[in-house]
């Protein structure tokens, strides 16, 4: 059995690196599936605000490091969309398929609001571009994620073999 | 002091965006410099490490695959290797059965040996020539080094040799230099010995060639050196032990005399008179 969080490692890194191959490749228009952003999501749904937190600052500090224009942008809008998911921690609520997907359209959204947010003060970019940013891009690629991220669901509804401790 | 690490032991969560948050903030607000400066310890001091890793674990995952390639290289140069030293010493052998096959004035047939007497004794070989070649039974077959044997049973394309280290063989044998007459024969295979009568001129270093008065072999082939000598416990007889030139062991090709036996023109004779009443 491997320990979660080599499952968890393994699961991010795979992301970081399909993120970067793959996924280009399979955009749609403006729409691209955000993986990071997916693993993030069950992450810290799965253990909650602090782990959310700190993962999601590593995470947006590697990307910011291949992007260094504006440093610290990615991991002050992952650390908060990390700790924003961490308030629906399973331990705290159950979240049924139906909810897990409206709340992954709501973190993407959070996600890209905060990050135009950022944009905008820091290179004092229109408001407007901040509103037809979110509809134009926001939105097809919270769908498109969500999409990918059905196939988590499918992996999760597959039944596992009970362990006997 | 205490009330602060309590309210951070309490409010984990806060504290950490808080200060994350705030890490965050002021890489934002650092300038330009800065933040490459901030860029480059992170890069050197988290990231590089498993950058480094991942190189070094690629850089190792090529070695393994070049160290694979060679040995297969490797594998692969020595079997050519071995096949042309095997071809330059089949030539060196071949080139010396040319020459063997100039120096006698009979005709040779060339042969290789295909198969040979598992056992412990090298009794018997057979070789990859037989009536398709014209041969017949009991025609001597020799070795660039020596007479090796004859054969007793030719089928169409092969043919099976009873080799001299075989104990029932017996071969007619004379010493070169005092043309002494002797029976060669062997008890196990490997020790050849020849019983002269106690006064013959024999010594050690004599060349052993054939008489040619077995009717098989001609006359003249070498057979052997004289390696000792020794006192038979009959006083009538010494016993001269022979070093075979032939090596039984590593024959691979030979030659067969293409000369029938020198009875053979009597045989129909000897067959009438064995018929008669």
């Amino acid at each position: 059995m491997i320990p979660d969080p080599v499952k968890w490692l393994i699961a991010f890194l795979a992301a970081l690196v399909l993120q970067t191959s793959f996924v280009p490749a399979i955009s749609l228009g403006n729409a691209t599936p955000d993986l990071l952003l997916i693993v993030l999501f069950f992450f810290s749904l799965k253990y909650g605000v602090m782990p959310g937190i700190f993962v999601g600052f590593f995470l947006g500090l590697g990307q910011d490091l291949y992007s260094p224009s504006l440093l610290g942008q990615n991991a002050l809008v992952k650390t908060l969309t990390g700790a924003f998911i961490g308030l629906f921690n399973e331990r705290v609520m159950r979240t049924d398929p139906l909810v897990k997907t409206v709340l992954l359209i709501v973190v993407f959204i959070v996600h890209d609001a905060l990050f135009m947010a950022v944009q905008v003060l820091k290179l004092h970019d229109s408001l407007g571009s901040l509103f037809s940013g979110l509809f134009f891009r926001t939105l097809p690629r919270a769908l498109y994620s969500v999409a990918v991220a059905a196939l988590f669901y499918l992996w999760e509804m597959i039944p596992k073999p009970s362990v006997r401790k | 002091m205490q009330w602060i690490i309590r309210f951070f032991a309490t409010h984990r969560n806060i504290t950490s965006l808080v200060v994350v948050a705030g890490v965050c903030l002021w890489m934002l607000s650092s300038s330009v410099l800065q933040q490459q400066l901030i860029s480059r310890v992170l890069i050197y001091s988290i990231f590089y490490p498993f950058h480094f890793y991942i190189a070094q674990t690629t850089h190792i995952k090529n070695i393994f695959a070049e160290n694979r390639r060679l040995k297969e290289e490797v594998a692969s140069l020595s079997v050519k290797l071995a096949q042309t030293a095997d071809r330059t010493q089949e030539n060196e052998r071949l080139t010396d059965l040319l020459d063997i096959s100039r120096q006698y004035p009979y005709t040779l047939v060339p042969a290789r040996v295909v198969a040979r007497d598992p056992s412990l004794i090298s009794r018997s070989a057979i070789v990859n020539v037989g009536k398709d070649k014209g041969l017949l039974p009991y025609m001597p077959v020799m070795t660039t080094r020596g007479v090796a044997g004859k054969l007793i049973k030719v089928m169409g394309r092969m043919s099976l040799v009873q080799l001299m280290a075989d104990p029932a063989n017996r071969t007619s044998v004379m010493i070169r230099r005092t043309r002494e007459i002797g029976i060669l024969e062997t008890e196990n295979g490997t020790d050849f010995f020849i019983m002269f009568r106690a006064h013959a001129d024999v010594a050690v270093g004599d060349s052993v060639i054939t008489s040619g008065l077995g009717g098989i072999y001609p006359r003249g082939l070498l057979a052997g050196l004289v390696a000792r000598l020794e006192q038979n416990r009959d006083p009538l007889f010494k016993k001269a032990w022979v070093k075979i030139e032939a090596n039984f062991d590593r024959l691979e090709e030979v030659f067969v005399i293409k000369m029938p036996p020198r009875w053979a023109s009597f045989k129909s004779e000897l067959d009438s008179l064995e018929a008669a009443p």
